[in-house]
């Protein structure tokens, strides 16, 4: 009897709640008027939460900017950002929250472990993707029409590397990784390219452990093959010790670090002395370009924040989506899709844009930098 | 060859120094202190802190300021574990294992994340640095400042052996390891001596956290988790409970993780020392010098 | 003679249980739940809504495995997580290589589960309840490292394109999460029946006092490599219903981390609708609370101390029925 009376308000509490707009038995919650939603997945929180702001201000930047001229087809752009932690479970969460709430595009996507299982949640939504960070290959190894990448891959930095390592005349080249998906993907292109006769060669393939401090067995193990470059492909936590303990061990050669490296603690951490003259592949960022200090000091302006490693691109992701969103004449996924496809020689940081059947970026806009007092400058555009 | 011995000689030093704190600490009340690992944490930051505090006064005096900051802190540390132990163990001090495992998970936690909190994500870089010069002993490279901070390590250690074997503060502690209750009886002050050990044990930890933070220069919140397991594993191969042992534990799992990652690769490092540890566990329970056997009463 | 009018001790006047606590023990509680569960789409059925409700079930699945080996048999497996892992890993790198459906790669996860839960077994459950703490933590980390360092585990990055249970129909949202709610549902019954078994007093007996369970003639060893196995396997499915999921698994889901043991010990070790409760807080929180993210573990740390002082036998305990 207690257990019939209970069923029964149950239900009857949810039959009455049903019609509500979201059951299924509701309605739906597509939206054609109003502001166009551009959603982004982004880490707030978590091991990846300093990245995070700056790639959320990038994309606010274009947006008021795009909003300043009329906004897009009439509409005003309006940013939605969710945090995924860094971590799969939340990164599916928050990219269902964003197709709940009707984006148009979604221009996130940091770490690549934890944007790779939100793939199908857009493709189910035929919501398309333009990420701004996340570059590992297997984003577009599935070949899933709408995810597209405006961040130079792993094998286009393996190849700027490639082209510095032998135009710098080096002769063994020792390659070091965390052990984590783009930097692993990174090093282990690299190696194949060296692997390859004539130029230079592999002196070792070496994987550090990330999160601790004494490198001292990996330094000497690198240091036997007798390098005179070594490239570290990971993050500046592990890069900064590293770099410092191979000096210390007396390693006389040269360095060079992979975009994830690219950061003023890669140099407080090694100390002045270590990273003077270490050299990184990285994309371009506005300190780099010529005529990118407006927009260096416009942001500083708006956000009382320096700029950081991935802001431009987020800059340039919201920028792609508005225009693509233009030549589709509205936020139809399939036609968005394809006028992205289309895209030919849109300005963004990196160089024109055009993307490849793969739809990656064709010109991957790497350069060489390297450390001078202390900070990052350009010393090859590598044209 | 020699360098690698070298290598895990210096990292084996950390690990014994962290590893006995957690011995005595299990010795006298039975608790692996699952949150020791992060008193090591702790000890990186408060040196971080008062290194910062101190601010000018460093460029003048660099070892000696970090001699000062390494009394400070290992009080600082001591003091913490202090607290831990009054506010998390001692209510549980009747209670069913279960309850005190799970009580010192979530100490860990707290004390994880709460330095999270306060001292935000990123990895912290410590001011004062032990650069060096190195000499080439025996076709290994040394440098002064490995050297030094391997003697103070030493010194640390061979005061608590002195310590727990000719004081009566010693005697103490081997009494309640051997039968509290008894200890009641006798009139010793059972809670005072189980904080003072946990000031010990706390403080070495802490002795360890600074020394790593000023020798390789870069300390993050998570810093203590695997140095607590690493050094839980260097108890066991030494024989937990044995001050001796556990010493001789930490360099052995040391130079166990210099070869090791030397024939399969770096990335396999945790693998081996924690296979080390099962292996010893299986075998040999009492570990190298064990006198103590695994009961399971 | 007087005693009924002047009885020696003063009788005690109270309020019988209200109808809240007849409620919260009552056995109708898990059905009520289950009901709930059911319903739930018809309130709200945003993918948003289906995937977070989706991942409170799974989440569910994991804390009733744990809570066999936790809660019934007391054994702190700190590396519970290793069972997830392998059931995940499994049924990703067979349903990626073979290009099955993930159901179909089931009897293989169970295989592979059964085994794992011996290798880890075996040698841990005959030390002391700290150092199994302790060396179950290191077997959790070995898993997640071996599976972030060899290749048919995708390295680093894991494994992608996992397809659905059962071909692409059961990968929309609603049909994943009414399939996901039926088969944890019945894999909490079977828990809980477990619980309520010989093996399960067993279990108990064993968690009170070992020694005494021993000398009564319990086979503590087999007992207790009984719960592991039960927990792994528990574990490992639940694992196979994250990877259809996520489609993609990694090695960074499966760290410490993510353990269920908040949960486990939140709703009351031992206790199925505790637990079950427990792990739908647990799992609903932080998207109930997604600004406060960076204060989660911290508060789960302060939290559990806490509860082990304050009500170490969790906020829904287990109501012995054995009078």
């Amino acid at each position: 009897m207690k257990k019939a009376l209970l069923g029964v308000t149950a239900a009857a509490i949810a039959l009455s709640t049903s019609a509500c707009g979201q059951g299924l038995l509701g309605g739906d919650s597509k939206k054609d008027k109003g502001p166009i939603l551009l959603g982004m997945d982004i880490p707030l929180s978590g091991s990846s939460a300093d990245i995070g702001p700056d790639m959320k201000n990038g994309a606010q930047m274009a947006i008021d900017e795009i909003n300043a001229k009329g906004g897009v087809l009439g509409r005003k752009l309006q940013l939605r950002a969710e945090d995924d932690a860094c971590d799969p479970k939340t990164a599916v969460a928050a990219a269902n929250k964003l197709v709940a709430a009707g984006v148009a595009a979604s221009v996130g996507g940091y770490c690549s472990g934890a944007t790779l299982p939100t793939l199908p949640v857009f493709d189910r939504a035929k919501i398309p993707m333009i990420i701004p960070a996340a570059n590992s290959t297997e984003l577009v190894a599935q070949k899933l029409r709408h995810v597209f990448l405006v961040n130079g891959t792993g094998d286009q930095q393996a190849a700027a590397a490639m082209a510095w390592v032998t135009k710098g005349g080096a002769k063994k080249v020792a390659l070091i990784h965390d052990n984590t998906s783009y930097s692993k993907d990174i090093a282990v292109r690299t190696a194949a390219e060296l692997d390859k006769p004539g130029g230079p060669d592999k002196a070792t393939l070496d994987a550090v452990n990330p999160g601790e401090s004494d490198y001292s067995a990996n330094v000497t193990n690198v240091l036997k093959s007798s390098p005179d470059f070594i490239y570290w492909t990971g993050y500046y936590q592990e890069g900064g010790l590293l770099l410092r303990q191979l000096r210390q061990a007396g390693y006389k050669g040269k360095f060079m670090v992979a975009d994830g490296s690219v950061d003023a603690k890669l140099v407080k951490i090694a100390g002045d002395k270590a990273t003077d003259g270490t050299f990184a592949t990285m994309t371009q960022t506005p300190d780099t370009i010529q005529g990118a200090e407006n927009w260096i000091s416009g942001y500083k302006q708006k956000f009382d924040a320096d700029p950081g490693p991935y802001s431009t691109q987020s800059y340039d992701a919201v920028r792609v989506a508005a225009e693509a969103i233009k030549d589709a004449g509205g936020t139809d996924g399939d036609k968005v899709v394809k006028a992205l496809e289309g895209i030919n020689g849109f300005q963004i940081f990196s160089g024109p844009l055009k993307f490849t059947p793969q739809h990656t970026l064709t010109n991957g806009g790497f350069v060489i930098l390297v450390v001078k007092n202390g900070k990052f400058v350009l010393q090859d555009a590598l044209k | 060859m020699s360098q690698l011995i070298w290598n895990g000689l210096f990292v084996g030093s950390f690990y014994a120094l962290v590893a006995l704190g957690y011995s005595m600490v299990y010795g006298v009340i039975k608790l692996l202190n699952f949150a020791h690992g992060d008193l090591y944490m702790l000890g990186a930051f408060s040196g971080f802190a008062m290194l910062g505090a101190m601010g000018g006064l460093i460029k003048s005096s660099s070892l000696v300021a970090l001699f000062v900051v390494l009394i400070l802190t290992m009080i600082a540390t001591g003091l913490s574990g202090v607290v831990i132990e009054r506010v998390a163990y001692r209510p549980l001090r009747g209670a069913p294992r279960l309850s005190v495992l799970i009580t010192a998970v979530g100490a860990s936690f707290a004390l994880e994340y709460g330095t999270r909190i306060v001292a935000g994500p990123n990895p912290k870089v410590y001011p004062v640095r032990l650069d060096g010069t190195s000499l080439n002993v025996l076709g290994a490279r040394v440098t002064l400042q490995q050297i030094a901070l391997m003697a103070v390590s030493v010194v640390l250690m061979v005061a608590l052996n002195l310590l727990i074997t000719r004081t009566r503060e010693g005697r103490a502690m081997r009494a309640i390891a051997l039968d509290p209750k008894t200890c009641l009886l006798m009139g010793i002050d059972v809670d005072r001596v189980i904080a003072r050990t946990f000031f010990i044990g706390s403080a070495l930890a802490g002795a360890a956290g600074v020394m790593a933070g000023g020798y390789y220069g870069k300390i993050d919140f998570l810093m203590g988790f695997i140095i607590g397991l690493k050094a839980f594993t260097a108890a066991v191969i030494g024989g937990i409970g044995n001050i001796p042992g556990t010493m001789l534990g930490g360099l052995v799992l040391g130079l166990l993780e210099s070869f090791g990652t030397h024939w399969v690769g770096g990335e396999w490092r945790d693998v081996f020392a924690f296979g080390f540890l099962i292996l010893f566990l299986t075998v040999r329970p009492t570990g190298l010098l064990g006198e103590r056997v695994t009961e399971r009463v | 003679m007087n005693a009924l009018k002047d009885p020696p001790v003063k009788p005690v006047r109270g309020r019988g249980p209200t109808f809240i606590t007849r409620f919260l023990e009552s056995r109708h509680l898990g059905w009520a739940g289950l009901a709930a569960g059911l319903v739930a789409p018809f309130v709200i059925a945003t993918p948003y809504a289906m995937n977070v409700m989706t991942s409170a079930v799974i989440f569910v699945m994991l804390a009733v495995g744990l809570n066999i080996v936790v809660g019934y048999c007391g054994l702190l497996d700190l590396g519970y997580a290793a069972f997830f892992a392998v059931g995940a890993y499994t049924s990703g790198v067979l349903s990626t290589e073979l290009k099955l459906p993930l159901l179909a790669t089931v009897p293989l996860v169970i295989v592979a589960t059964v085994i794992a839960g011996i290798v880890i077994g075996g040698p841990t459950l005959r030390l002391r309840s700290d150092y199994l703490a302790i060396v179950t933590l290191g077997f959790g980390e070995i898993i997640r490292i071996v599976a972030n360092n060899l290749d048919i585990t995708g390295g680093p990055s894991g494994i992608y394109g996992i397809p659905g249970l059962l071909g692409d129909a059961t990968s929309e949202p609603v049909v994943f999460y009414y399939a996901v709610l039926l088969i944890v549902a019945v894999a909490v019954l079977l828990a809980a029946r477990l619980g309520r078994s010989r093996l399960g007093r067993a279990w108990r007996f064993v968690r009170e006092d070992e020694d005494a369970a021993e000398a009564m003639g319990v086979h503590t060893y087999k007992v207790k490599l009984a719960a592991y196995i039960a927990g792994a396997v528990w574990g490992g499915l639940a694992g196979v219903l994250f990877a259809a999921q996520l489609s993609a698994i990694s090695p960074a889901s499966f760290t410490f981390l993510q353990s269920a043991l908040m949960a486990v010990v939140l709703g009351g070790m031992g206790s199925t609708p505790g637990v079950v409760l427990g792990a739908i807080v647990i799992s609903l929180l932080p998207e109930v609370l997604r600004g406060l993210a960076d204060y989660r573990f911290f508060v789960f740390g302060v939290l559990l101390i806490i509860m082990m002082i304050v009500r170490p036998q969790g906020l829904w305990p287990h109501r012995s029925r054995e009078r």
